[in-house]
């Protein structure tokens, strides 16, 4: 009775939503914490992840990689069953403070439904990666509001760190700085097409095709009163036009409070196909009618300049005619 | 749910051509006008037949609306036929109006990117579409083919009576139900939008072209996550041609994929129906009501 009472009382008082009410931050990773790897899409080599073991450890985390890392099941990390049992053996076992995946590619969604999620919701911990990871973010952001890191992956993390480039570099710190807490900020150079504002809003998104292919599902994100961001790579032009179009026909815009455009690795246009328009046009046309700032270029995606992002987490998105400032806000 | 059938087509009725999506060369329209000609009807080309386009679209989104639309309103046409798909009909959709084609339900003809002309006739005005063959499926010869004229049976208002072979993944039964459908990639793109269809009780039809093996498992999974088979009567499965693999190989044909898949439903499901982006493509009517009998020996759809 005294919650039933309790409840239309925050309602009217409450500035902001029950889902904001609710979301929780994983605890940030100390000393000596361990970070689970494991393969819950394609499949990756043991070898493969020393680079990313070797420099996590340098950091001073100690490194679990689960049964799935070496298995291969065609373009998978292992059955169906493999991959969930290692993903669930990750979010259960109390001593893994972090979960990065290996590598994307394609296999999440096979097994999203069949995750358990009662433990990590007591004990939330970060799930980390990019592309068909976006699954994995979705669903946690619009299920159980707990945030994550949307970042490079295990394959993205250089064989040898002297000999790495400092975008390289910088991104694989800005993993470890969001790991440890450190309050994110990303100035980045303006783009000619931006559209100038300030935004607040939790932050939210990924790779487009992903999110497409979540709508109607119960992973499917809610954008009102958030900034999304999105990437996509190999899609035609008009593929990314008509994920375009889905993002707005399907509400996404409507109330939306900034769009951040990652990188677009656009599939060249078939000869005599020639779409005639380029990705800023293509998403200029979809937010005429809207207010929001929208930013372009910015350093997420598939390829070297992929920065940490904290989804689920509030940030202000400050676009200028001279800059672009992504500032994590708490 | 009640349906409206636009009226059937009588000799001398006039069928529009139009090019909502992308470009189509007017030299490969030519054979499909003669054989509507041949046919008893008259053809009217609309502007986006003869486009001066010179990218992927058959004309702005400006000039495709135009002739989409006035193809709809014109009373005069008393069926549309697209002559390709392609991409181009989410640019438009939203700013056609129906209020004319409302009062005055016309055929609305074709398939691929037309699957959201279909899908949004259907789910917003309940009247029934012609899922058939376009354009280029006349050329080379094959204006007499059972597919094309199961077009021709479709505009007189012929029932269908389609049969096709077993195939080992069939799932055996009876059904009956509307049939709705079209293009997996774009049903799956309209989920959540103003054009998606609902399929409780109906017989799903699916088909594509040209998708990766793990995509089409990831659009199926939608399909299943976003509860479109939940309360689905029948399934129709179609080709999905020149499917992509991608460099370390899913090791499954998609067949199998689908299977997989959806074969753990009750409901009855025919394999290999033709349906797709090959000559095999019979025409069904969207919204209409269909008998789906699946048998060791055959499977039967059929109009009732």
């Amino acid at each position: 009775m005294i919650a039933g009472t309790a409840v239309p009382f925050k309602k009217t008082f409450a500035a902001v939503s029950d889902e904001e009410l609710n979301y929780k931050i994983p605890a940030y990773l100390k000393n000596g914490d361990s970070i689970g790897i494991t393969s819950p899409a394609g499949f990756i080599t043991y070898e493969e992840i020393q680079p990313a073991t070797q420099l996590l450890q340098s950091w001073g985390y100690k490194t679990h990689a689960g049964d799935t890392i070496g298995k291969r099941n065609f373009t998978f990390g292992g059955t169906d069953e493999e991959r969930l049992n290692d993903l669930q053996k990750m979010l259960d076992d109390p001593k893994i403070k972090a979960i990065m995946c290996a590598r994307g590619g394609y296999g999440s969604i096979r097994i999203i439904d069949r995750l358990n999620w009662t433990k990590f919701k007591l004990n939330p911990k970060w799930i980390i990666g990019f592309s068909d990871i976006t699954v994995l973010h979705n669903h946690i952001h619009n299920n159980f509001q707990i945030a994550s890191i949307h970042s490079k992956m295990t394959n993205s993390f250089p064989d040898d760190w002297n000999l790495a480039e400092p975008i390289q570099i910088e991104t694989i710190i800005s993993i470890r700085d969001a790991l440890s807490g450190k309050r994110m900020k990303y100035p980045v150079v303006a783009h000619p097409s931006n559209k100038q504002g300030v935004a607040e809003g939790v932050l939210v998104g990924g790779n487009l095709k992903t999110i497409e292919t979540l709508t109607g599902s119960s992973s499917d994100i809610k954008t009102g009163g958030k900034i999304l961001f999105v990437e996509d790579t190999g899609e035609y032009l008009y593929s990314i036009d008509r994920m375009f179009w889905n993002l707005k026909r399907t509400g996404k815009l409507t109330n939306l409070k900034g769009l951040i455009v990652g990188g677009f690795k656009v599939k060249p246009d078939d000869l005599g196909e020639e779409f005639g328009k380029t990705v800023e046009d293509i998403v200029l046309e979809k937010v005429k009618d809207f207010k929001f700032p929208v930013c372009f270029g910015f350093p997420v995606g598939h390829q070297k300049n992929n920065f940490a992002l904290k989804c689920g987490i509030k940030h202000r998105l400050s676009v200028t005619e001279k800059e672009v400032i992504l500032t994590e806000i708490i | 749910m009640r349906i409206t059938i636009p009226p059937y087509l009588q000799k001398g009725d006039t069928i529009g051509l139009v090019a909502p999506a992308g470009f189509m060369p007017i030299e490969k329209i030519q054979t499909c006008i003669e054989t509507l000609d041949a046919w008893g009807f008259n053809v009217q080309m609309g502007t986006t037949t003869h486009s001066s386009s010179q990218n992927y679209f058959s004309g702005t989104d400006e000039e495709r609306l135009a002739d989409l639309q006035n193809m709809l309103d014109d009373r005069k046409i008393k069926a549309a036929l697209c002559v390709r798909g392609g991409y181009g009909v989410s640019r438009i959709i939203d700013r056609i109006n129906f209020k004319k084609f409302i009062k005055h339900p016309k055929w609305v003809i074709g398939f691929s990117d037309i699957t959201v002309l279909h899908s949004h006739i259907f789910s917003r005005y309940k009247i029934a579409s012609l899922h058939a063959p376009m354009a280029a499926a006349f050329n080379d010869g094959e204006f007499n083919n059972p597919y094309i004229l199961s077009l021709k049976d479709a505009l007189e208002g012929k029932p269908a009576h389609y049969e096709c072979k077993p195939h080992p993944f069939n799932k055996t039964g009876e059904t009956k139900g509307q049939v709705v459908g079209g293009n997996l990639s774009l049903l799956a793109h309209l989920i959540g939008t103003d054009s998606d269809i609902k399929t409780r009780n109906k017989i799903l039809f699916l088909e594509d072209v040209g998708e990766y093996l793990y995509n089409v498992d990831r659009l199926l999974i939608q399909l299943k996550r976003s509860g479109k088979l939940n309360k689905l009567a029948g399934l129709v499965i179609g080709g999905f041609t020149d499917n992509k693999d991608t460099e370390r190989p899913f090791g499954k044909s998609v067949y199998d994929i689908i299977y997989e898949q959806l074969g753990g439903f009750k409901f009855p499901i025919c394999f290999d129906f033709p349906v797709s982006h090959a000559k095999e493509n019979f025409a069904l009517k969207i919204g209409v009501k269909y008998k789906l009998s699946v048998t060791d020996n055959a499977s039967v759809l059929q109009e009732i």
